[in-house]
Parts: C-alpha cells; structure tokens; sequence
C-alpha cells in the first residue's frame, strides 16, 4: 500500500519535472510499488516503442521499478524472442507478441495468460477499459484455450500508397481500383521524371498475400485447421506472375533487395510512385518535415482482383512471457504502456495506428489521420472491417507460418529475377512448404 | 639411482599435467562440450515447438537422411563451395600482390599498410552495412560514378547472376589484409643473400619471385588460405544484410541454411545436423591440406 505522503512526493516530484501525471486509478494504485524492480522490456523499433521510450521515466518515478527498454528491428526482435521464448527464459519481462508468431507463442505456453491481472481490481483499474480494444486487435492475443495472452498497441492495415500521384492525374487516370487498374497506371507513369512505378517490401509473404487473395487464391486450403499449402493453384500462379511483374517490370534497380524502410524512404524523395505497404509507414511518408511528396501523394485501399479485395491486416500487442520472474510488475508496464491517458497522449503525439477504438474515434486521430486529402485511418478501418469479416488473415497466426512465408518470398524473388517461371516456382514453394510442414509434424 | 629417475620423472609429469589441468577442463567446457552437445542433438528431432521431442533418439540418423534428400540444403553446399572458392582466391591474390608491392622500409610504405588494415579491424555487421550503401543503387556512390562515366550497372545484388560474386568481393575487401599481413612478416623475415645472389647471377623480377620468394612464403600463403578457408564456412553478417541468402537462394550458403532452420524455423535438430556436417567438412579439409604437405617448406 502506499502512503499518502509518498503519494504526495511522487507527484510533487513530477510537477518539479514539469511532466505530464497521468490521472488515472493507475498512478494511485502503483505508486513505489516495484521499487528494486528491474524490469526488461522488448519490443521492436516502431512508433508506439519510441513515444514509450520517451515517458519511461514517467513509469519509473511511478511505480520505482526500473526499466531496460530493447527495441532492436523487426527482424531482430523476432529472431530473438523467439529463440528467448522457446527456452522458457526469463531475459525479457514485457515482449511485443509480434503477429506473424502470436500463435505459435500463445499455444506453445510461451506467454502468460493475462486474464487473472485484468479481472482482479487490485491490478487493474475498471478505466483501463479492455473493451474498449477493438475485437478485431484483440482476437488474435488470444489463444485457442480462449484466454488472453496480450495487449494489443496497434492495429495496422496494409494499403496502397502513391507518392507521385500528380503524375497519374497529368495522364488523365484515378486512384487505381482494381489489379487491372493498377498495371494500366502503371504503364502509363512508370519512368516518368525518373520516378520508378511501384515497388515493395521484399517481405513477399506479406505484400503479395492479397493480391494472391484478390486472384481467388490463398496460402493454405482453409486456414487454421486445413494446412495444406495451396501456392501451386492456378489463381496462385496467375497471382505470382502478376505480382513479379509489378516489381520487375516497375520497379527501380534493385528491387527485390528494398526493405519498409527503403521503400518509405523512396517514397519520402519521390524516386518511387506506388507501394503497398503498412499504415505507419504510409503516415511517414506524410511527414512534412521529411517528406518531399507530401503534396503529391494520395491513398488508397488495396486493389480488387477478381475474387474481391483482401487488404492485410496486422495487430501487434504486449504480452509476459511465462518464465519472466517479474509478472506484478510486467503487468502494471502494459497496463501503464496501455492505458487510456496513454494512449490518447500517443494519439496527441502523432501516433498513427491506435488499437482503442475512443482513440481511433477521437477528433485528434482523425484530424491528424487526413493527409492531402487522404484519410489514412478511415482507409486502415475500413482494411480490418473488411478483414474481420472475411477472416481472411487467419491464414497469418497460424503457428508454422514463418515456414510457409519463408517459401514465399523466395518464389516471387525467383520469379522477379527470371530465375524461374511463375508456375515452377510457386510449384517449388509448393513442395518445400509441405517439407517444411511435415517436418513441423503437421498433418497433411 | 635409476629408481630416484624415474620417481622424478613420474613426479615431473603429474605436476606438468596438474598445471595444464585447468586449461583442459576449461577447454573442454568451452569447446567440447557444446560441440558433443551439437552432435547429440543432430541426432534427434529436436523442435522448440516440440518439447516431447528434446531427447528422442528413435531415429537417429534421421536428420542426416533427410539431409541427403534436400535440394537446397545440396544447393546451399554448391554456393558454399563457390562462395569460399572465390573469396579465397581473390583474398590470397590481393594480399599477396599488395604485400610484395608493399615491402619496404619508407614512411610513406608503412602509412599506406596501416589504412589497408582498416576493413579487417572493422565489425562484420559495419562492413555489410557499408557494402549495403556501395550495392544500393539509388544511394550508391559506386552506381553514382559509372553511370557518370557513361557505364550504368544494374544492381549486382538483386542480379542472380552477380550477387555471390558482389558478396565474395565485399568478403574480399574486408579480409584480403590478412593475408597481406602475414606475407608481409614472412617477406621481411626473409634472408635478402639468397636475392642478391640471384641478381649477381642475372635472375630477373618475376625469376625472383617465382625460385626464392614464392618457395618461401609458401607455407604462410598455404596457413593463410586454410584460415580463410575455414573462416569462409562462417561467412553470415555480409549474407544476412546484403541479400538475405536471395535473389531466390543464389547467396544461400550451408551455414545460412543452418542459420534458416534452426533459428527462423526451431528445428534445432535439423540445423545441429547441418552445422555438425559443416564442422566434418572443415576438419576432413583442414586434414587434406595438411596430408598434402604444402605448408611446408619441403612440400611438393
């Protein structure tokens, strides 16, 4: 319990720092309680982290525990967590439960159910508000036992963006609405004032699944409980070679090597015109004080194929890992990193991809979401709206994905390079994918 | 008298293996230790997705079986094969060129050795990041300067037919000073009297090189291609940043593969097979050379 006095002296202590306390049951609840506490926070270089970053010393003078906050790159953070989790080890105290991996993560124990802290009033204070999370963002924190393994931070949608959008309008065309559209714009802009057509993440098993979807294909035959791979189908091959061809044929020298980063940055100095890529890289690329296209560019949903429109869609959250030693105070992070003053200050911020629906809602999203025009969150709302009804993400939290997206991405390389024809090598991802499977001990 | 030898002697070896005692158990924990524990586990199904499967010896050969039947793991051999063939070459090449050209005593000499050491005292992940902006077209100052000279070139990278020889040449700037710098001790612990007694006689430069100097830096050449050999079967942090083992799987060597499996994939088994492999292709090759008698003075 604290006392009133040290109650009084944390807040005195922040008003000398001229921060801004958050009012909420939190502050009053976990006042010097984890004093000693070291606690190891992970997760990977984002927007969200880095506003995190910025206020931890706000949760340090609340609670006394002590933060160690990693936020290597994605890739990175995976590869390690992973390897981390798997052994039941108690380096990390607070991870990112990445989305790619929520599955496996969540059903093979390697996380803390986090229902018992959000029932008990003595851990969570009734604002914190779990219903206010959208249903979409929290229903992949949640494992097959039904019960809760994170908290999600951001819900993000995958759409497409055009930098040099002034250059589609000169030749007399529209926002691209379907594949077919896309290519006839292509065609039409592609070189124009040295501005390649389109390029993207070299993250294949990704950027090319809805477009694999759009053509009437998918990953596996009826995800999560058939795994059979199905990247050999003719809506699948049709799908790679129209994809390979966007990057080969649009794309600047060296596409297949770009990663989000090169490809916001391209984007940034108007070097590429099209991509499909995440919200929060999108919203960088609307940044006035580094972007060079901000007058230019325009959004836009993924385009419709001939089965319809899949955008993709991703949550990410914060989660326990089962073997963190620290699990009180672990859980007062998330519940701080999450709560309603939180986030709503993040949103103030400029954070562009909140997973509460009052912050997605809330004047100072929506007034910083519209960007020349483009209203990038009602684009990312409408992606999940459309995603939650197909269900067509599931195909991604499946546990052995990483296997199968691994497949992926080397058949489009292969394909974009002319190493191999669309047909051999979705044939090959095909074949490798089932070893793959097999090995993982699924049945097929 | 003969007993109070051999008391001494027997005193003389239990205090010779008292003192190198520790080093052994410490070499033994560090080295063999988890190389026994690499073995082990090649020999089992091992998945972090699968606990039950940790100690599961019914099929022990299984991994290896598998091995046998995989395309890329086979694949991944042949661009190994390549791989250290070519960054070999080119390393001992440079370095020894750069040595011979470099031997002498001046200042100027001396200065321009220290900055060609500079790429080999740099961390692997700077060199690949730095070959990253020298492979990246649109910020490339190598791409920059031929497409000012009139010779654009496309990005060798994202070429399958380039990137494993763009990766060997970014391996070989960071690793040819090597190999320069033990030509060069080896240069200038040479006796100059066999040299000058040669030139009395009318031998000219190359006659030089290829009759003394090559016979004797030999040995050193041959220790430093087997040291890079070796260290060419590590080869990660270039594959990773520059091209992730792609276009497709042309960068993809056997320790990358390894690296897939085990790390990306949790088949620990699997991936402790290949690298076991790995570790019986180094020793077989390391024992060939030395069989063959090349590092050696009087090898043929």
């Amino acid at each position: 319990m604290i006392s009133r006095r040290n109650f009084l002296r944390t807040t005195a202590a922040f008003g000398a720092a001229g921060l801004a306390l958050p009012r909420g049951a939190f502050a009053l609840d976990n006042a010097g309680r984890f004093k000693g506490v070291t606690l190891n926070v992970s997760t990977f270089s984002a927007a969200y982290p880095a506003l995190l970053q910025k206020w931890l010393p706000e949760f340090e003078a609340l609670t006394g525990a002590r933060v160690t906050y990693d936020t290597p790159s994605f890739p990175i953070y995976n590869q390690r967590t992973d390897l981390e989790l798997s052994t039941g080890g108690s380096a990390y105290d607070v991870v990112n439960v990445t989305f790619i991996y929520s599955s496996r993560w969540i059903n093979s124990g390697w996380l803390t159910p986090l229902d018992e802290f959000v029932a008990d009033p003595n851990h969570t204070p009734a604002d914190f508000d779990l219903a206010d999370f959208l249903p979409g963002a929290v229903a992949p924190e949640t494992g097959i036992d039904g019960r809760l393994y994170g908290i999600p931070w951001t819900a993000e949608a995958l759409l497409t963006g055009a930098s040099r959008f002034d250059l589609v309008e000169q030749a007399g065309l529209s926002f691209p609405e379907t594949t077919d559209d896309l290519v006839t714009v292509l065609q039409a802009v592609n070189g124009k004032e040295r501005v390649a057509g389109f390029v993207a993440d070299n993250h294949y098993g990704w950027t090319f699944v809805p477009y694999l979807q759009a053509f009437g294909g998918n990953v596996f035959r009826g995800p999560p409980d058939d795994l059979l791979p199905t990247l050999d189908t003719p809506e699948a091959v049709a799908a790679a070679d129209y994809y390979a061809r966007l990057v080969r044929d649009f794309g600047p020298d060296g596409a297949v090597t770009y990663t989000p980063d090169q490809v916001t940055n391209a984007l940034k100095l108007g070097r590429v015109n099209f991509t499909d890529i995440g919200q929060i890289y999108l919203a960088q690329i609307g940044d006035p004080a580094t972007s060079k296209t901000i007058d230019t560019l325009k959004f836009g949903l993924l385009p419709k194929g001939p089965a319809g429109r899949f955008p993709g869609a991703a949550v990410h959250g914060l989660g326990i890992p089962a073997g963190s030693k620290n699990k009180e105070a672990a859980w007062a992070f998330i519940q701080w990193a999450l709560s309603k003053e939180t986030t709503r200050r993040a949103v103030e911020a400029g954070y562009g991809s909140p997973s509460r629906r009052s912050d997605i809602e809330s004047a100072a999203f929506r007034s910083k979401q519209v960007i020349n025009g483009s209203d990038l969150a009602q684009l990312s709302l409408d992606s999940i709206d459309i995603a939650a009804k197909t269900g067509h993400m599931k195909y991604r939290t499946v546990s052995v994905y990483p296997q199968v997206d691994q497949q992926i991405n080397k058949a489009i390389e292969l394909i974009v390079t002319g190493q191999l024809p669309a047909r051999e090598a979705m044939a090959q991802a095909q074949a490798t994918s089932i070893a793959e499977l097999k090995r993982a001990g699924v049945d097929i | 008298m003969a007993a109070a030898t051999s008391d001494w002697r027997a005193e003389r070896r239990r205090a010779l293996l008292a003192g190198l005692l520790p080093a052994v158990v410490v070499l033994a924990v560090i080295t063999l230790v988890p190389a026994v524990g690499l073995v082990v586990a090649s020999l089992t199904p091992l998945s972090l997705l699968d606990p039950a499967k940790t100690f599961h010896f019914a099929n022990p050969l299984g991994n290896y079986i598998e091995l046998m039947g995989d395309r890329r793991f086979i694949g991944s051999v042949g661009t190994q094969v390549k791989l250290s063939a070519a960054s070999v070459a080119l390393q001992v090449g440079l370095g020894l060129g750069l040595a011979l050209l470099l031997n002498g005593s001046s200042k100027v000499l001396a200065a321009i050795r220290s900055i060609f050491l500079v790429p080999m005292v740099l961390p692997p992940i700077v060199v690949a990041l730095i070959w990253k902006i020298v492979y990246s077209p649109d910020i490339s100052p190598m791409h920059r300067a031929l497409e000012a000279l009139g010779v654009p070139v496309r990005s060798l990278i994202a070429n399958p037919d380039t990137a494993l020889w763009a990766i060997a040449v970014a391996d070989t700037w960071q690793w040819f000073p090597f190999t320069m710098l033990m030509v060069l001790a080896a240069l200038q612990s040479m006796p100059v009297e066999p040299l000058e007694a040669a030139s009395i006689d009318g031998a000219n430069r190359w006659q030089l090189f290829r009759f003394i100097i090559f016979p004797y830096i030999r040995p050193v050449l041959v220790v430093c291609a087997l040291f890079r050999l070796i260290d060419s079967f590590k080869a990660f942090p270039l594959i990773y940043v520059l091209t992730n083992g792609g276009p497709g799987t042309v960068t993809e060597v056997t320790n990358y593969y390894g690296f897939v499996e085990a790390f990306n994939f949790s088949y620990w088994g699997y991936g402790s097979a290949i690298a076991t492999l790995i570790l019986a292709g180094v020793f077989a090759l390391s024992w060939l050379i030395a069989r063959l008698g090349l590092n050696s003075h009087d090898g043929r």
